[in-house]
């Protein structure tokens, strides 16, 4: 099987040279040039002329480059924004399968103009209203080029009128019905758990594992990160530990052995291992690997730039 | 609803090729018991399995629990020929993700039923939701047959699987799904089969006093089925999903409390400060249904117990 690795994806204004340029630095699996919230309407012209040379820059340590549009200004967004490098646009304040459909349209002419192999751009969703959380079934089948969907919890809740607590978690449905519907369309859902998607913040150490690792429990498969500080424990979050595989590859022998003598349910460790549990045994495993080779690409790519 | 309410506090879910799983299956206590053929039985042996149904069913009904058969989500034609007989009350139907999984599976149960001289509509259908699909169609599944009675799911390793969390995590991961087969349930008259959060980091499936205060938990939340896969948490789901006498008492308590008020004309009164109305009068009701039902249940297996052992002796 194969999986997307897109664990964590650093958002960096485009406006801000020094952030743009140390970008790739972090280990981020992804990086997303921002020409929407990190941008004043005045200056979204000329930023755009910057996009070109901060995607090659921030792909030098093997980042999946994307680029958050103006819903507004998609054309003109998405014309600067496409060449060799890029891998897809976030697409915020998806409102309707109408608003996916024209982005890809645009993305599809503009891979014809660029001499990009067609398909091959990929869109990350961002929901910010009690509309688009209520359709978002339709809103990810509506193009086979939605590869994660994402809550925007800032705007959601300036679009539901909450200001939100750090106590009190407003978002549990809307977190859950994205969470269970993504899975259900085959895309991936990214996201983190109250309150850092509302209030986003600095945390120390085990902190912001811990936060991240809630954030995968919740069925996120990445996190948006604000900060550089988020890349790598979030990076640790959505990669199963040591002592998980050893565990699952314990659970493996097991259920095998108890195959070949007869049962597919066995106890072990205080457990009760039959099939499901095998089965997640197999996701972990392969997504210990997936991780294993991403990282490695990262690495190798970190290594011959900084040379 | 269905005039009938069945009573499924407690039932245990066993392989049907282990002998002495279902051999002992009567001595339990559980209001029912599910016999695998899917997860718990390895692939070479799916055929052999289902060949075991008939003559267990009347093995694991002996105590007067009632027999269900858990068949392979894609092998539904060739488990159902092997399983339906005379005795068997429900099929569970695993990873349940369309309408059209439950329309086949009706209409294959309906003809096995008028071939094998069974009442028709008398084997159930348990709709098993694991998966996210499945929470995502959950009202077209639990709607698509009548002989849908019990609907929920949402939990458990596949649904762990299919999202790729942990299972025993300190939160509960899978709060959205549950709630929407809960909704689902209820709006179509069903009786929901979920229970709230009760935090389980060791994943123990065989612990009395957890599985004691999950079900009261879930009893209190308005839940009232159970099922299980060690006979340790038989017993303690029985007792945990059963009102208890002192809550019985307080029924009656409210009820005649509520019969003054009616005579009186007044709609509500307050007593060491309780309120009793019209909406606790009807929830005392509830109780004292649930609590005939459990007793009539606990009457009906132990007077089959007896039988077995009157038999034997």
């Amino acid at each position: 099987m194969s999986i997307l690795i897109r664990r964590s994806n650093l958002m960096v204004p485009v406006t801000s040279a020094g952030f743009v340029a140390g970008a790739w630095r972090h280990g981020a699996d992804a990086i997303t040039l921002d020409l929407e919230d990190g941008v004043v309407p005045a200056l979204k012209a000329e930023t755009r002329e910057l996009v070109k040379d901060a995607i090659t820059v921030a792909g030098k340590g093997a980042a999946d480059v994307f680029v958050r549009v103006n819903k507004e200004f998609l054309v003109a967004d998405v014309e600067a924004s496409v060449r060799p490098g890029l891998a897809g646009i976030m697409l915020p304040r998806v409102e309707s399968p109408e608003d996916v459909i024209e982005a890809a349209e645009v993305l599809s002419s503009a891979e014809r103009t660029r001499g990009i192999e067609p398909g091959t751009l990929s869109l990350i969703l961002l929901l910010e209203s009690a509309n688009a959380v209520f359709r978002v079934r339709e809103i990810i089948a509506a193009s086979e080029r939605v590869s994660q969907v994402g809550l925007d919890e800032s705007d959601l809740s300036a679009s539901l009128g909450i200001s939100p607590l750090s106590d009190y978690d407003p978002f549990v449905y809307a977190r859950g019905r994205m969470a269970i519907e993504a899975t259900a369309a085959g895309v991936q859902p990214i996201g983190v758990a109250h309150p850092l998607g509302t209030l986003p913040r600095l945390l120390s150490g085990d902190d912001m594992l811990n936060a991240a690792t809630d954030s995968k429990n919740l069925g996120f498969k990445g996190i948006i990160c604000p900060h550089p500080s988020w890349v790598s424990p979030v990076n640790t979050a959505f990669t199963p530990t040591e002592p998980q595989v050893d565990f699952y590859n314990q659970v493996r022998d097991v259920f095998a052995q108890a195959i070949a003598a007869g049962t597919a349910a066995v106890p072990f460790a205080g457990r009760m291992i039959d099939v499901p549990v095998d089965e997640w045994a197999k996701v972990v495993i392969a997504t210990s690997t997936a991780c294993s080779l991403r990282d490695a690409e990262k690495q190798a790519a970190l290594k011959s730039a900084s040379a | 609803m269905a005039d009938h309410v069945a009573v499924h506090r407690s039932g245990l879910t066993m392989p049907v090729v282990t002998p002495r799983f279902i051999d002992n299956a009567w001595r339990r206590g559980c209001d029912f018991v599910n016999m695998d053929l899917e997860d718990s039985v390895p692939q070479h042996m799916k055929g052999y399995a289902r060949t075991l149904i008939k003559d267990a069913i009347a093995n694991v009904t002996k105590g007067g629990a009632e027999a269900f058969t858990r068949i392979n989500h894609d092998l539904v034609l060739a488990d159902l020929e092997g399983i339906i007989w005379p005795g068997l009350a429900k099929v569970n139907y695993p990873k349940a993700e369309y309408a059209e999984e439950i329309e086949l599976l009706d209409s294959i149960i309906s003809r096995l039923e008028r071939e094998r001289g069974i009442r028709p509509g008398a084997v159930e259908i348990g709709a098993n939701i694991e998966t996210s699909v499945g929470v995502a169609n959950a009202y077209d599944i639990a709607a698509a047959s009548p002989r849908v009675r019990e609907f929920g799911g949402a939990g458990g390793y596949d649904m762990s699987r299919d999202l790729g969390v942990e299972m025993f995590v300190g939160f509960d991961q899978f709060v959205y799904g549950k709630g929407e087969v809960e909704l689902a349930a209820r709006a179509l008259g069903l009786e929901p089969h979920t229970a709230p959060f009760t935090a389980n980091t060791t994943g123990s499936v065989g612990d009395p006093d957890r599985a004691f205060l999950e079900a009261e938990a879930a009893r209190k939340c308005g839940f009232r089925v159970g099922g299980g896969l060690h006979p340790n948490v038989v017993e303690p789901q029985t007792r945990g999903f059963t009102p208890t006498q002192e809550e019985v008492d307080e029924a009656h308590q409210v009820l005649d409390e509520y019969r003054k008020l009616e005579v009186s004309g007044e709609t509500w009164s307050e007593t060491d400060g309780k309120i009793v109305d019209r909406y606790e009068a009807a929830r005392a009701r509830k109780l004292l249904d649930w609590s005939e039902l459990c007793s009539a249940r606990d009457q009906e297996k132990a007077e089959a117990v007896a039988r077995v052992e009157a038999a034997g002796a």
